[in-house]
């Protein structure tokens, strides 16, 4: 409890020096637009350091060309806690998005989701792990395995915003994309 | 090995209780006395430089700051502004023998003051302590703000925060090159994961890796030639070794579960990582050629994102793997005790703890910490326990990673 009171001091003694000392403590507004511009103001600052080039890291190949459709043309399979193991009640769910994509030449985007909790880089593979077992499950449906792409966002795409369990249960999820050619 | 080392080691070997209720709270290291007696000149700059100075000071944990003739050291100085270019003296004293330790003009531009006196900060901890002084260092972090996470780079204070990316996507999980020139992280601007390397110089950027599925969690190899990642090309998230140029893919890990997180030993050969493969996401250990994988971690049933410290030859501490730690339903540091074979949990007050990341020094941790569901980067001083909030921007910041030492002569300007 010492301790911690003489860190609250320590931070609200820094905090207080740090505002008087500069004034503004915001940070520069980001820049808009996608000319890479910000180059001179304050790179001196920044000792050397530029601004990212902002029109792009290059494409990429290898990715379902075509046209993406809505999200919740399919109802989302939930998952439990910390855990990427498709329950038989979600079973179903997969068996529709199956069926839409027999007869057609049709891709799928699965997504993967977590909920807020934990860490953001473990949570991208467990999302991805999430996507990966329903793309395993529409592969023993009958689904060819080339058609399937899958896309981890770890819990920073949220469905329902919200710090409890009804907003976390909605959050561990997949979702379904098609992609018509 | 440093006597600071081994008084706190024997702290935490005191402790014999189980890891996931432990809660370290060590013995403060040996901390020097010194008086500031300020610096002559302009009176506003005066107060400037010797604000930020107080701060580095305290932070850096070698001293207790005293306005006291009673310190054992005595900064005095002056400072000056000639056209463009601040000029700061700064002399410190051994109190009882009279004897100058150090004595010196620093000079760099008005707009980059504060790391002038970050300069300062850095040569009287390398001089009165023989360690090297971190308040030159920066660190990366993910600036969120309505959904949209961009990159941004700050000095070590909190101070002079500048966004990086400008894609209005999400730039996740930023580490640096050990020559503090690149940033590796993950990149959705092209809508799947990637992983994308940034050059700070050049400010130009290029793809390291855009398999199909995930590409993520790259991390630079100690000797700034190859990196690991976690891949999910071969049908699971498994790590991979790969040049930096983007050659030589070899895969290190074969399981059911999903693997992430891997962060070099000093010595480059070997990885820790995350793996769920034991029912629950523990820290593991695999060579840098794969092999046989050695579980680190038992308990508590959570822990993720290890950070493998680099310390100096001379440092206070040993190489330390830090982590996320789930105790109780909150998220804490924790840090793997080799001797013991158990994770000890820092101390860091309320609301959840995560993503710690070691400073060069191999002493000092930046980490996020979420109250209220905001997220703000706090410093932890893993030899005395004191933690320092930095300065809130709008928004959140999250996935800390602290840069490495600057080079000599790359500090000035």
């Amino acid at each position: 409890m010492r301790v911690f009171q003489f860190l609250l001091r320590i931070t609200i003694i820094s905090a207080l020096a740090i505002s008087t000392l500069t004034g503004c403590r915001h940070p520069p507004a980001p820049k808009q637009g996608g000319d890479g511009s910000g180059l001179g103001s304050g790179a001196g600052q920044m000792g050397g350091i530029t601004p990212l080039d902002s029109t792009g890291v290059g494409m990429t190949g290898g990715r379902p060309a075509g046209t993406w459709g809505q999200h919740g043309e399919f109802e989302p399979v939930y998952f439990e806690f910390d855990s990427a193991l498709v329950r038989p009640s979600e079973l179903p769910k997969l068996q529709a998005v199956a069926n839409a994509l027999r007869g057609n030449n049709k891709k799928l985007i699965i997504e993967g989701h977590c909920d807020e909790r934990g860490t953001a880089e473990y949570n991208r593979a467990l999302g991805e792990r999430r996507a990966l077992a329903c793309r395993e499950e529409l592969i023993r449906l009958g689904i060819a395995a080339d058609r399937i792409t899958t896309i981890s966002y770890g819990e920073d795409r949220p469905a329902v915003i919200g710090h409890d369990e009804s907003a976390w249960s909605k959050n561990r999820r997949c979702e379904f994309i098609t992609v018509s050619p | 090995m440093s006597a600071a080392w081994v008084a706190w080691w024997m702290v935490w070997l005191a402790c014999a209780v189980t890891a996931s209720a432990q809660v370290v709270v060590t013995k403060g290291p040996t901390k020097r006395s010194i008086a500031l007696s300020g610096f002559r000149g302009d009176a506003t700059w005066a107060a400037q430089v010797a604000d930020v100075l107080r701060n580095d000071l305290r932070i850096s944990g070698h001293f207790t700051v005293t306005p006291s003739a009673q310190a054992e050291l005595i900064q005095s100085g002056a400072v000056r502004v000639e056209g463009n270019q601040l000029v700061v003296d700064c002399t410190v004293t051994v109190a009882a023998s009279k004897q100058v330790a150090l004595s010196k003009a620093y000079t760099g531009s008005v707009q980059d003051w504060r790391r002038v006196v970050h300069r300062i900060s850095d040569d009287i901890v390398s001089t009165i302590t023989g360690q090297p002084g971190i308040a030159q260092t920066r660190i990366a972090f993910v600036w969120v703000r309505e959904g949209v996470k961009e990159l941004a780079v700050m000095d070590y204070d909190g101070h002079n925060v500048r966004q990086l990316t400008h894609d209005k996507s999400l730039s996740v999980r930023p580490r640096w090159s050990p020559d503090g020139r690149r940033l590796i992280y993950t990149s959705y601007v092209n809508r799947f994961p990637d992983v994308v390397e940034a050059d700070l110089i050049t400010g130009t950027r290029r793809i390291v890796a855009s398999f199909p599925g995930l590409n993520s969690g790259a991390a630079y190899s100690p000797d700034g030639q190859h990196i690991a990642l976690t891949l999910s090309k071969d049908g699971n998230p498994e790590l991979y070794v790969m040049s930096v140029a983007g050659s030589g893919l070899l895969r290190l890990t074969n399981t059911r579960a999903e693997e992430s997180s891997p962060v070099w030993s000093p010595d480059g050969q070997q990885i820790a990582y995350v793996s769920a493969a034991g029912g629950s996401p523990q820290i593991w250990v695999i060579g840098r050629n794969g092999g046989e994988a050695r579980r680190l971690t038992v308990s508590p049933s959570y822990n993720t994102e290890p950070d493998w410290s680099r310390p100096p030859p001379n440092g206070e501490l040993p190489p330390m793997i830090a982590m996320t730690s789930r105790v109780g339903g909150r998220f804490r540091i924790g840090l793997y005790d080799w001797g013991a074979r158990e994770v000890r949990l820092l101390e860091t007050g309320a609301g959840d703890a995560q993503d710690a990341s070691w400073a060069p020094n191999g002493r000092h941790l930046v980490f996020a910490k979420v109250q209220g569901w905001r997220s703000r980067l706090y410093l932890l001083d893993a030899l005395s326990g004191e933690q320092v909030e930095l300065p809130a921007i709008d928004g959140s910041a999250t996935e800390p990673a602290w840069g490495p030492l600057i080079a000599a002569g790359r500090g000035s300007s």
